[in-house]
């Protein structure tokens, strides 16, 4: 594990009580500051139970998870988490929703709200500020709940599969948006996903996870910053195909589909 | 507006067919009054000033009891939804205080707290309780998971989650409880008039029909049902004022 992780998870063990099986049996993981991370698996593998037990919102009942050397023993506003859906608050407008984490500690002064319209401008969503999220398309309120999740400037920041209900091109803008306010600020990423383009496309890191385990872990060989049209590559294509392979190979939870399967 | 028209069309055939059915002799005038005896007896209560202390006097227990029904249903809900071990706990004897007769508790009420005001605003209270009590249970279970573990991650307590995300979104369900519990405080403090009341619409009502006064017991009717229909409107504007700064979208 090197020495500088930010976020470091440390033979992390965990079981749902009256489950017989491990739902994360024994994880290793190290993210260095502002590198960005994707956790890939199949649904049920534990992916998401991991990345709450990153965020301190599960306790591992065995092993270590540290931010900055330090044990986490619960929920940190110094690390974000996106969740899979919005989770916006139906009756504040999409500015109040993203002045959330801080109003609920404090009167929000000007200066937050001058930082919360920022970010939702820097996401196209400037105009957009006094909507209600029924108001707001899939693509604005998962933009929202980002901007929500960036407004304390955490350094680490937890995504679990926050773009899957989202169309193919809102999420590729997704992306891009997310690897551009990552990249601005230096903050550090572990993006749990069940979409190999996806992790391939934004992780500097991958992981394959199958039945609780870490079964592949490896870098991306492809160059920073990557062009969206850097999916319909050939070398783009032959790392999703070989952690296809990974993912293949790996032991699943489920009956396998027999069709489908990558050579 | 069609439909308006309608509904007035038709209250004005039902009364003319009621006053020519009266006026033909068929029925006797203390069993059915005439429309037009009705609002005569109606005009005098008013023009004499003898309705307005009964008003008065129902008003002010429907809304005590009304007001002390939404604390105790809303701060009750509250509790046992905060305290899960507790619900278990106390639910079997909520169920039970609702399913005994409020009514039935009456003559204890009276032995209680004499005759006058407080039996009645006791027993609409009662019966204001439950609706509220079980709406704000309903509505406070409806908070999405995934909202709740939103707000464990931005680190909010316990009074922070209740203040700030549960109640907001058990607001309509809670509403609709308390317009329920409007209807029934009416309900509540005419009929508790009938057992313990020296004043009110309801003790007018036992007082006209110990002199056989029926023109007199449907004006009263006329009386509470307008009352109703006002205070149930009242409600839903406040209702609707409400749920725009709360709504969804």
């Amino acid at each position: 594990m090197p020495i500088d992780a930010h976020l470091a998870l440390d033979g992390v063990r965990y079981r749902f009580p009256g489950d017989p099986a491990e739902t994360v049996a024994g994880v290793d993981w190290a993210i260095p500051r502002g590198a960005i991370h994707c956790l890939l698996g199949r649904s049920g593998c534990g992916k998401t139970t991991l990345l709450k037990l990153a965020a301190g919102l599960l306790a591992p009942d065995a092993g270590t998870v540290r931010i900055d050397g330090t044990p986490v023993s619960g929920p940190r506003l110094s690390v974000g988490f996106v969740f899979q859906a919005p989770t916006l608050l139906a009756w504040l407008s999409a500015l109040d929703n993203v002045l959330l984490p801080v109003s609920l500690k404090r009167r929000p002064q000007p200066s937050d709200r001058e930082a919360a319209r920022d970010l939702l401008a820097s996401m196209g969503l400037g105009d957009l500020t006094e909507r209600r999220p029924a108001a707001l398309s899939g693509g604005q309120q998962s933009r929202v709940a980002m901007a929500r999740a960036l407004l304390t400037e955490p350094s680490l920041l937890l995504l679990d599969e926050p773009f899957a209900a989202l169309d193919a091109l809102t999420r590729e803008e997704l992306q891009d948006d997310l690897l551009r306010l990552c990249a601005s600020r230096g903050t550090a990423a572990l993006f749990v996903t069940h979409d190999i383009a996806e992790a391939v496309y934004l992780g500097d890191r991958v992981g394959v996870m199958a039945a609780g385990r870490l079964v592949h872990e490896g870098a991306i060989p492809l160059p920073r910053p990557r062009p969206p049209g850097i999916r319909y590559e050939a070398a783009f294509g032959a790392v999703c195909r070989s952690l296809r392979a990974i993912m293949d190979g790996a032991p699943s939870n489920g009956p396998s589909p027999a069709i489908g399967r990558a050579a | 507006m069609r439909t308006r028209l309608a509904s007035a069309l038709l209250l004005a055939a039902l009364l003319t067919a009621w006053e020519a059915w009266c006026r033909s002799g068929a029925v006797s005038p203390l069993v059915l009054p005439a429309p037009s005896a009705v609002a005569a007896t109606l005009w005098g209560e008013v023009a004499s000033g003898r309705l307005w202390p009964h008003l008065r006097v129902t008003v002010t227990e429907m809304v005590l009891g009304l007001l002390a029904g939404t604390a105790l249903g809303l701060g009750a809900g509250i509790l046992l939804s905060e305290w899960p071990a507790l619900h278990r706990v106390l639910r079997p004897y909520v169920l039970a205080s609702q399913l005994v007769p409020k009514l039935a508790l009456g003559p204890l009420l009276i032995l209680w707290f004499g005759f006058g005001l407080t039996p009645t605003v006791v027993i609409t209270a009662l019966i204001c309780f439950f609706p509220l009590f079980e709406n704000t249970l309903t509505g406070l279970g409806q908070v999405e998971p995934g909202q709740r573990e939103l707000f464990r991650m931005l680190g909010a307590g316990r009074t922070r989650t209740l203040l700030r995300l549960k109640l907001p979104t058990a607001l309509p369900v809670i509403l609709a409880g308390f317009r329920v519990a409007i209807v029934l405080a009416l309900v509540g403090a005419v009929v508790g008039e009938f057992v313990g009341g020296r004043q009110g619409l309801g003790a007018s009502i036992i007082a006209a029909q110990s002199v056989m006064d029926s023109s007199l017991i449907v004006a009263l009717f006329v009386v509470i049902t307008a009352l109703g229909m006002a205070v149930y409107e009242a409600a839903r504007g406040l209702e609707a004022l409400i749920l725009r700064r709360y709504a969804r979208g």
